[in-house]
């Protein structure tokens, strides 16, 4: 008699449902989903480096904004794919080692130990994105940023050789029919409530479900179906606010009267705008989106100066990159480097109005900086100073 | 062989990059608390959502008649996979007083208006499917 609370073992599973056959299925779609999730989030990465080895494009100014939606709806995807797959591969985790034979003994650790690291970055790297795209931060020591990219590599390192492992595994299943048993556990012979065709459809199914359900932030004509969405859009303007005056603490600040633009060109005050020097100069209006990895966009149109306009004015250089400096007393946007080609670009604006209204105090007023195909924590608000050196 | 040893070792150089990463690029003060959620992660799917799961599967097994368990599982899978990507808004952790433009919908009326859709789809599917059943014999 076994003890009631006793680990069970791989042969007390014996569902038809968990099978190699539809591991192999769920597992194409899911490495997919990986896949796509660490290109576009290498892209974000990128995209904020102060100073690029090769300059980051500004355009097509939604580029940013398509592949972040990506990042963010493949991952969403990724949840029901990775809660099927490991559903349908649980028995294993209940295999006994060969204790007796050192060489098989030393692989199988070896594979347990990459699946166990597998399985621990493809959860935390889920669950952390899920977590920052409602904005919440349970954590307390470590940076979501810096660690989501660290464990990234170890996830994606994982699945490689996870596929490597497996290869001929799956590419036995892939091209045998799914309901083909050979490489089934013995005792897997119970059917299960649904087919396995039935079950991966049904797991795609509920990856689009998920998709659906979240991906109205990004995508605006599912914002009614998009019923958990972090956000809807109903905001001044139509776009959504990441961090507010008062959190940014620039409420006092902003709307003081005596604020000033200065411009200095090699560490020299060269221009010091007040605002209606700003609304005194030429006014140009650029559609474009703003768009965050947090799996929000939105599109405005944004009025105000041309940003080459404003540093050509000042006698800046053409070529260089800008530091823009925003009022927020501190965190880590506070300043940033806008690359030359930004800087150029004659859509890239000093923006003043949101949808022909007043910059609201949450978007950045007085001014704030919007660029295409930027991502959005680099679209600084409330800026108080731009630096073009030499 | 050749070909899985080089994509093998290709994914050791991708996952050694990702721990130099978590190494050099911050303090080790904060290694510990992300060693502590990447083994809460496994530990909270591997223990406590599998058993759950082996649970709830043997009790349908044993409880629902036949013509009630597709259905019934389709829906766990569906209802379950939504009810897990929405578990950051229906706990509103991240809702700030200063900003009504995120977490803005009345998240936990849905989920459960969503679940009561499910629970009557379900009931409604494994009524239809009896019937056929025991039309069929």
């Amino acid at each position: 008699m076994k003890a009631p609370l006793a680990p069970p073992t791989p042969e007390q599973f014996t569902s038809r449902l968990r099978s190699p056959a539809v591991a192999a299925r769920v597992g194409v779609w899911l490495g997919v989903s990986f896949g796509i999730c660490f290109v576009t989030g290498l892209v974000s990465h990128y995209a904020q480096l102060p100073t690029p080895p090769i300059p980051f494009p500004t355009s097509p100014s939604w580029g940013y904004r398509v592949t972040q939606g990506l990042h963010v709806t493949s991952g969403v995807a990724a949840i029901p794919l990775l809660l099927v797959k490991l559903w349908s591969v649980l028995p294993k985790f209940f295999e006994r080692l060969p204790l007796r034979d050192h060489r098989r003994l030393l692989l199988a650790v070896l594979e347990r130990g990459s699946i166990g690291v597998l399985v621990a970055a493809a959860i935390f790297q889920l669950a952390t994105g899920l977590l920052n795209a409602a904005q919440w931060y349970p954590w307390t020591t470590f940076s979501f940023r810096t660690t989501h990219f660290a464990i990234a590599w170890v996830a994606i390192g994982a699945l490689v050789v996870h596929v490597a492992v497996k290869l001929p595994i799956i590419r036995d299943v892939l091209t045998s029919d799914i309901e083909a048993s050979d490489h089934d556990r013995a005792t897997a012979t119970t059917p299960g409530a649904l087919s396995r065709r039935g079950l991966v459809r049904t797991t795609f199914a509920a990856a689009g479900v998920a998709v659906l359900a979240t991906a109205g932030g990004t995508v605006p004509w599912l914002r009614k179906v998009s019923v958990f969405a972090t956000r809807t859009g109903e905001a001044p303007g139509g776009v959504p606010i990441n961090k507010s005056a008062r959190a940014a603490g620039v409420e006092e600040s902003a709307m003081s009267g005596d604020w000033r633009l200065e411009v200095l060109v090699d560490g020299v005050v060269a221009a010091s705008l007040a605002y209606d020097d700003l609304r005194a100069m030429p006014q140009h209006t650029a559609d474009l989106p703003i768009a965050c990895v947090e799996g929000w966009s939105a599109q405005g149109s944004w009025s105000g100066v041309r940003l080459a306009d404003l540093l050509g004015a000042a006698g800046a250089p053409a070529d260089r990159d800008v530091t823009v400096t925003s009022l927020q007393e501190s965190g880590p946007y506070r300043v940033t480097t806008l690359p030359a080609g930004f800087a150029a670009d004659p859509r890239t604006l000093l923006a003043l109005d949101l949808s022909g209204d007043r910059l609201a105090l949450d978007h950045g007023y007085p001014c704030r900086l919007i660029a295409p195909n930027r991502p959005g924590v680099l679209q600084t608000k409330w800026v108080t100073r731009l630096e073009v050196g030499t | 062989m050749r070909t899985r040893l080089a994509i093998g070792a290709a994914g050791v150089l991708l996952g050694l990059y990702g721990a130099f990463l978590f190494l050099s690029r911050q303090d080790p003060g904060q290694w510990l608390e992300v060693v502590l959620w990447l083994g809460a992660g496994a530990v909270a799917h591997d223990l406590v959502l599998s058993a759950i799961l082996v649970g709830v599967c043997l009790a349908g097994t044993r409880l629902l008649p036949r013509p009630w368990r597709a259905p019934s599982l389709v829906a766990l899978v569906v209802w379950g996979s939504l009810t897990v990507v929405a578990v950051p808004v229906l706990a509103r952790g991240g809702a700030r007083a200063d900003n009504p433009t995120l977490l803005d919908r009345p998240y936990v009326a849905t989920w459960w208006a969503l679940s009561a859709i499910v629970v009557v789809a379900v009931a409604l599917a494994g009524f239809v499917r009896s019937r056929r059943a025991r039309g069929g014999e």
